[in-house]
């Protein structure tokens, strides 16, 4: 796949989201309840933490990246749509990565601009005597962020196009985020640290205990997201459109 | 020179057997219409045909290439298959830039086929707020916008207002005049009688007909002529004659089978009838549809014989 060919698949992929309200109206609330929440938490005092202090929020700003990725895919599912899309792109390899190279890159762009802001709210509201995030920690959250909810947005993309449903896809992963994470994830160590989400947060924090550290929890979370990617690549291959 | 080849096509679901062993060529420069009722297996052909849907067995190419090895496909090949593909929140201008970027057309082409379905005033509304002979004719947009050599249409008369219909049947016309490969399905067969050169005709997956309209017709429903008359005893004595049978019919009329105004015309004038009408009845083609398919039911109804 070439990239003459490759490059006017996701022109037309990125169209399709820029003309579509409802998606740049996910994109922009990633930042918005990323810092909303975690100035919330910050008011309760909340994270000790000094990073993550200020990305207490991105578990809400996460939802926004997930219903991001998840209602570009379904979009193609409802009536007839993918057909179209498939006539003018034949090749669907071809296609779904367009598709998700179209998702990916504005998360990323979103997610560092998130992951900035995030940080600079948080700087502006803690205390005097708070402790300060050195810069190379700065540098981490913020591309970390960026990773982080890139990943996630993907992962929702790809579970979506296995269930061919993005009501499917957000009822297993919204409950998933906000619920049974939180709960199992409090249990420390252990199986539970590999969630795609635990392990992926990890880099948005100063200070973790053991394994996963920053980035092989991002790697947790990319096996993740490469495995829902993987079997949403297969089930758009084989499946009569 | 397009043209479409479809070989032993066939394909299955689960136990069904929607298109069962098909072929048939369609030749550019003419309009083919695509007939059979609902499920006959016109919308899986057309599938098939776009390599959206896998034959279980068989092969349909255009111009000898398997649609998915086309480059830029639309240029090749236009189609309409669901007039509700185009998202409800996007405009219809939107829609068609996307499909105009991945496959590298000029956003000029977008403006021009909008201009041509007669959509350039609605282009910047939200699709949602098309009526359904709207999304219609911006599904034949996105169909032309390639300018492609083929051009495949799923019932497109559906939803249209008198005018549209008017305008559909016009655009058939000019573009197999123009020379391409035109493949328009439909089950409604006035529709299809105004419009097509050709016919294709599916019953149950299965190959019915592959032949041009007129002899579609001819061969099926013999043509007739009615009369009317102010006196119906001077009518039959002069016909019994000629050794013709004429049939009264309840509204007053009376039709003669198997035969045309020029020869009843001189023979009632001669015998100094008086009339009130004489016409020629031409067989249409729904007359020589069903007259088909009745014959196919009939065909089908007698078990464990193989053609």
């Amino acid at each position: 796949m070439g990239p003459l060919t490759f490059a006017p698949a996701l022109h037309a992929e990125w169209i399709k989201i820029r003309t579509l309200r409802s998606q740049i109206g996910a994109l922009a609330a990633v930042p918005l309840a990323t810092v909303a929440f975690s100035a919330l938490a910050g008011l309760g005092n909340g994270d000790d933490d000094a990073l993550f202090s200020a990305f207490f929020g991105v578990t809400f700003g996460q939802i926004a990246a997930i219903a991001f990725g998840t209602t570009a895919v379904s979009a193609e599912f409802q009536t007839g749509a993918l057909r179209l899309s498939l006539a003018a792109v034949p090749r669907r390899g071809r296609w779904f990565a367009a598709k998700l190279t179209a998702i990916g890159l504005p998360v990323f762009a979103v997610g560092l601009v998130t992951g900035l802001t995030a940080l600079t709210a948080g700087a502006a509201t803690s205390g005097p005597h708070a402790h300060r995030a050195p810069p190379a920690e700065w540098l981490r959250g913020t591309t970390g962020c960026a990773v982080y909810l890139t990943l996630m947005a993907l992962l929702a993309a790809g579970l979506t196009a296995v269930l061919r449903s993005g009501v499917g896809a957000l009822s297993i992963l919204v409950p998933f985020l906000l619920l049974v994470s939180f709960v199992v994830g409090d249990v420390n160590g252990g199986a539970a640290g590999l969630l795609p989400d635990r392990a992926g947060q990890v880099v948005l924090h100063s200070t973790w205990d053991g394994v996963p550290g920053p980035w092989t929890g991002l790697a947790v979370t990319a096996l993740w997201t490469a495995a829902a990617v993987a079997a949403g690549a297969w089930r758009v291959r084989v499946r009569d459109a | 020179m397009t043209s479409i080849d479809v070989h032993e096509l066939t394909k299955e679901y689960g136990p069904r057997r929607a298109v069962d062993r098909i072929t048939f060529q369609v030749l550019p420069g003419r309009v083919t219409g695509f007939l059979g009722p609902n499920g006959a297996g016109k919308s899986t052909t057309l599938r098939l045909l776009l390599g959206l849907d896998r034959p279980t067995s068989g092969a349909a190419t255009l111009a000898g290439r398997p649609y998915v090895t086309l480059t830029d496909p639309l240029r090749h090949v236009g189609a309409l298959l669901d007039a509700q593909a185009a998202h409800g929140s996007r405009t219809g201008r939107d829609h068609l830039l996307a499909l105009a970027a991945s496959n590298r057309l000029p956003v000029r082409r977008v403006d021009q086929v909008l201009e041509e379905a007669g959509l350039a005033p609605a282009a910047r509304r939200r699709v949602r707020t098309y009526s359904l002979g709207m999304r219609q004719r911006l599904g034949i947009a996105a169909a032309l916008l390639g300018d492609p050599a083929v051009v495949l249409l799923d019932e497109p008369a559906n939803g249209l207002d008198p005018e549209g219909i008017v305008w559909i049947r016009g655009l058939l016309r000019r573009l197999a005049g123009e020379g391409r490969t035109v493949l328009v399905s439909s089950h409604l067969m006035n529709e299809t009688a105004s419009f097509a050169d050709h016919l294709v005709v599916l019953g149950r997956g299965r190959l019915l007909a592959d032949t041009a309209l007129r002899d579609f017709i001819d061969a099926r429903v013999h043509p007739g002529v009615r009369i009317r008359t102010t006196d119906p005893t001077a009518l039959k004595n002069v016909l019994a004659r000629h050794g013709h049978d004429p049939v009264h019919h309840p509204d007053g009329h009376w039709t003669v089978r198997h035969t045309r105004v020029d020869d009843i015309g001189p023979l009632v004038s001669a015998a100094g009838v008086p009339l009130l009408e004489l016409s020629a009845q031409e067989g249409t083609l729904e007359q020589a549809y069903l007259a088909l398919t009745a014959a196919d039911a009939e065909f089908a109804s007698r078990p464990h014989e193989e053609v």
